[in-house]
């Protein structure tokens, strides 16, 4: 079908008395009618991401998605696109992450007889054109070579926490791929990669906000034009187990020093465990919030940065973002904490502040007045999760990524009624510990971090501010808390070589 | 707690209440306008929101209203210090509060304005309405709780500084402006933050002159009653006493010649190309301003022809964009371009040139300006899908005119822009003598 005999069709659909009630969600889709929503949002989900990379190809999921979205198709060139879009002010894009590429778009519904053939045609249709795989692969290197590895150290001690646990399995290498990966990937990589996983059985759609069931029927249609196949499913990776506390300190001219540790849980949203585990996470780290219980003993009694947080949940632009992303959904999860930056003289102290805080909850557990106060808390902040359309699209399909029955919002909520705090405590014992942990830091003399961190020395800590005497009295504590950290554990790397391969 | 025993009894609200949507207006939602005769102005957006209500405290204070030496930065960092609780609810209280609302709190402060915002369940408004007007009027905190606040600001500063895109602004600022407050970044110098803990006696100061109904707009949008939310900040607030103190912000001189800078980056980036022009002040009436608003996406923007050349066919730039921002004082209006090569710097400048010199002698095709007034009005509409973005995406314009009436006079001038209007501006605004370019390289 011609663009032109596709507006006609769909203008007479949508010009056809509106059908109230929607198809029940099929197998292949994710329905979230919203009537009096203006727009209409789209989300493709393709069952393809990171993990699919071929080995020495490193990128090359993240690059055949943007080889969609962001490049021309076979009806337009790329700078057409961009000029039928550009008075619609809609777009589209795709979004890869290590299991799953997403191609999203949001129009208002007066324009979607205008959006609907491009983006379909982005996604049916690509060019495969060499200048938009150099004008994009120049667009990858620029921000492995030069953002990642120089203009934020918290994102950089973020991508090597995550390739050190993850090392040697297939989610062991970043989306946005390597060095070496992203300059070997040719037209043809691109094409049968797209060929292989772009197919027939491996999709499922996202619909959202006032469309007609004229227009699933037609994107159904339109899908079914794509070549058979189901993808290639692989196996849940399986992390090596972490032996005691291995260090991976990147040396770098920074002007403070970047932390992130962690270590994979095997655990995923959906169960009462998973929710129980979130009430004890909320009360350590609750991501940009004071309620972050490492906030308060690193920032808010002592100074030392801007926020402290943790996760058990990949949480990628965690720089950026005040709430939890969508679509980034994997089977293998983290634990991971989130130091921003501390003035170097503190780093060590920062590092067993933190691991201190966290022994302790894993010990002791939480306490009965915390426990009533987070999960009160969590009933109600998770409203604030997806306020939008699009963003409760994005957490449907995750439910169906997870294969939680209804959602999981609504289960969060429901269970913060439920959850005890034995439960709470007994997810902390069987999720949690503290023996065995990676830890990346991003921070200038590595030598001098090594030898700190591996003799156990004390790290005093001097204020430029009188503090509360059970600071002061807390201090003497962290200052000599033991990190266990043996020589033959830390790696030394520099940051020229960070993702090189 | 005294601020609890005022009613609403006896305070005459100056009324100013708004028609609802029109069909000439591009706002779609109903809203409402009124001032407490402490000057405070609400304005009331009730929305659809099952539920949820986003409440803006903008405060039309930022980093421009710094006058005095030495402290730059300060606004921002009495933001921080807002968090800090009162006698009635001390910081740890005032926490246990929110995180029992489950709020989703935060602030943040601008070159124009500083804006605290929260999102929360309706059931909780008067909870909110309480603290919220309890810390405006009776901020409390020690010295010390200062000066730890400042080590966490001194630390926003750390984590900020590895962008190259940070270093270039504060250069450009500095190197743009002479004596006018916008020579510094909101975050400030940084010998000032580093200072900051020695100013307790002027942060007391900062507030009592900014800090006052008359300088601040409260912005309630989502699933609320406006009549009985008005009362409920009539009688939270009312008691706030006005007295805000206007300050004596310095008049830039006129510049008279371009300037030029290179500024080095620590690490390693590919050079970004930064060609700034001094622009006027917000004024929706200013045709020629409203035209500059139109004009940078019309010359650099995505479908433009030079982006087109540059990023796509070329290929010798990541990519080039224009900001025509939206100030209280003259503002700088930038041309920013990422370019591949340093061999390639002289070029791109050039190609900005040349572009500048064919807007201002030749007519942009009116299909590409119909095109993008249709796309900002779409923009803005698909931008107003819940309570915080309404809310949030009017702070700007409320910081800049004290209420929303503005958004359909802006709209509609835009609306008038013709291609004329647009050679007309590109003539007043983007001509050497306004110009400063910055060129920032990394290391090598």
């Amino acid at each position: 079908m011609k663009r032109s005999d596709i507006a006609l069709t769909l203008a007479g659909v949508l010009a056809a008395t509106m059908v109230s009630a929607c198809s029940p969600s099929a197998e292949d889709t994710v329905l979230l009618p919203v009537k009096n929503d203006p727009s209409i949002s789209f989300r493709i989900w393709f069952k393809v991401g990171s993990q699919n990379d071929p080995v020495g190809k490193e990128g090359l999921a993240q690059l055949t998605a943007s080889m969609l979205t962001d490049a021309s198709t076979t009806n337009n060139s790329y700078e057409e696109i961009l000029d039928k879009l550009y008075p619609l002010a809609a777009n589209y894009d795709a979004a890869t992450s290590v299991e799953m590429t997403v191609a999203s778009g949001r129009t208002h519904r007066d324009n979607v007889l205008e959006f609907y053939p491009l983006f379909m045609d982005a996604l049916l249709r690509p060019a495969f054109r060499e200048e938009d795989l150099e004008r994009i692969r120049s667009q990858m290197l620029n921000y492995l070579e030069n953002s990642l590895r120089y203009a934020s150290d918290e994102d950089l001690g973020k991508a090597v926490l995550y390739n050190d646990i993850f090392a040697g399995t297939p989610y062991g290498h970043l989306t946005a791929g390597t060095v070496k990966g992203i300059r070997s990937i040719t037209i043809d990589d691109i094409r049968s990669f797209y060929q292989q996983h772009f197919t027939r059985e491996n999709f499922v759609i996202g619909l959202a906000g006032s469309y007609d069931d004229n227009l699933l029927e037609m994107i159904r249609g339109d899908l079914a034009s794509l070549p058979e196949g189901h993808g290639l499913q692989i196996d849940k990776p399986k992390p090596a187990p972490i032996d005691g506390m291995q260090v991976t300190i990147v040396e770098k001219d920074a002007p403070a020093t970047a932390i992130s540790m962690g270590f994979p849980i095997d655990i995923v949203r959906g169960s009462r465990e998973w929710y129980a585990l979130a009430v004890a996470n909320s009360w350590l780290g609750e991501h940009r919030n004071s309620s972050s219980h490492l906030y308060q003993v690193i920032r808010e009694e002592r100074g030392l940065n801007y926020g402290d947080y943790s996760y058990i949940e990949n949480f990628p632009e965690g720089s950026r973002r005040q709430m939890p992303p969508q679509n980034v959904s994997r089977r293998q999860q983290i634990f991971e904490i989130w130091i921003r930056p501390v003035p170097h003289e503190v780093r060590h102290f920062a590092i067993r502040a933190a691991l201190r805080e966290f022994r302790m909850l894993v010990e002791n557990g939480m306490t009965g007045e915390d426990f009533e106060l987070t999960r009160n808390f969590l009933s109600k902040y998770v409203l604030h999760y997806a306020p939008t359309t699009m963003e409760r699209l994005g957490y449907a399909l995750d439910d169906r990524f997870y294969g939680v029955q209804g959602s999981h919002l609504e289960l969060f909520r429901k269970m913060m009624g439920e959850v005890t705090l034995e439960d709470v405590n007994s997810a902390i014992r069987k999720y949690w510990q503290y023996g065995n942990m990676q830890i990346a830091i991003i921070t200038k003399d590595a030598e001098g971090m090594k030898e700190m961190l591996v003799s156990d020395v004390e790290s005093p800590i001097t204020y430029s501010s009188p503090k509360a005497a059970s600071v002061l009295e807390e201090d003497k504590e962290i200052i000599r808390f033991p990190l266990d950290i043996k020589a033959e554990n830390v790696k030394i790397v520099e940051v020229g070589g960070l993702f090189e391969e | 707690m005294k601020q609890f025993l005022i009613t609403g009894v006896g305070m005459a609200m100056i009324a100013a209440s708004v028609p609802p949507a029109t069909a000439q207006s591009i706002f779609p939602y109903q809203h409402e306008k009124r001032v407490l005769e402490n000057g405070l102005t609400v304005v009331m957006i009730p929305m659809e929101s099952p539920g949820l209500v986003a409440y803006y405290s903008v405060v039309r204070t930022g980093s421009r209203d710094e006058v005095e030496k030495g402290k730059s930065g300060f606004a921002h960092f009495f933001e921080h210090m807002m968090f800090r609780g009162t006698e009635n609810f001390p910081g740890p209280v005032y926490d246990s509060i929110m995180t029992s609302i489950g709020a989703d709190a935060n602030a943040y402060t601008t070159d124009d304005y500083t804006a605290y915002h929260l999102n929360f369940a309706k059931d909780d408004l008067e909870r909110v309405i309480q603290l919220e007007s309890d810390r405006f009027q009776f901020l409390h905190y020690t010295e010390a709780d200062f000066q730890t606040e400042a080590g966490a600001v001194y630390g926003e500063y750390r984590k900020g500084i590895t962008s190259p895109w940070w270093v270039l602004n504060e250069y450009m600022q500095n190197l743009a402006y002479d004596v006018h407050t916008y020579k510094h970044t909101t975050i400030g110098f940084e010998p000032d933050i580093k200072a900051m803990p020695q100013a307790f006696e002027y942060a007391g100061s900062f507030f009592s002159r900014y800090y006052r109904p008359d300088n601040v707009v409260v912005v309630v949008a989502g699933d609320f009653n406006p009549d009985a939310t008005f009362a409920l900040i009539e009688r939270y607030y009312g008691g706030w006493e006005k007295g805000y103190v206007k300050p004596a912000i310095p008049a830039e001189p006129k510049q008279r010649a371009p300037r030029d800078g290179e500024v080095r980056y620590g690490g390693k980036t590919l050079p970004i190309i930064d060609v700034a022009f001094k622009g006027d002040p917000f004024d929706p009436e200013n045709s020629d301003y409203v035209a500059a608003l139109l004009l940078g996406d019309l010359a650099f923007g995505e479908n433009s022809d030079l982006y087109k050349k540059l990023v796509i066919q070329e290929q010798k730039v990541q990519f080039i964009a224009a900001s025509t921002p939206m100030n209280r004082d003259l503002p700088l209006f930038e041309i920013y371009s990422m370019v591949k090569s340093e061999n390639d710097i002289g070029y791109v400048k050039d190609e900005i040139s040349r572009v500048l010199k064919q807007f201002q002698t030749v007519a942009v095709d009116t299909k590409r300006l119909d095109d993008l007034k249709r796309r900002n009005k779409y923009s803005f509409l698909m931008g107003l899908d819940t309570p915080d973005n309404v809310a949030g995406g009017l702070a700007r314009l409320v910081a800049l005119t004290g209420g929303i009436d503005v958004v359909d006079g802006l709209y509609a001038k835009m609306d008038e822009v013709t291609p004329d209007d647009i050679m007309k501006a590109a003539n007043k605004y983007f001509t050497p003598e306004r110009r400063t370019t910055v060129v920032l390289k990394g290391a090598k």
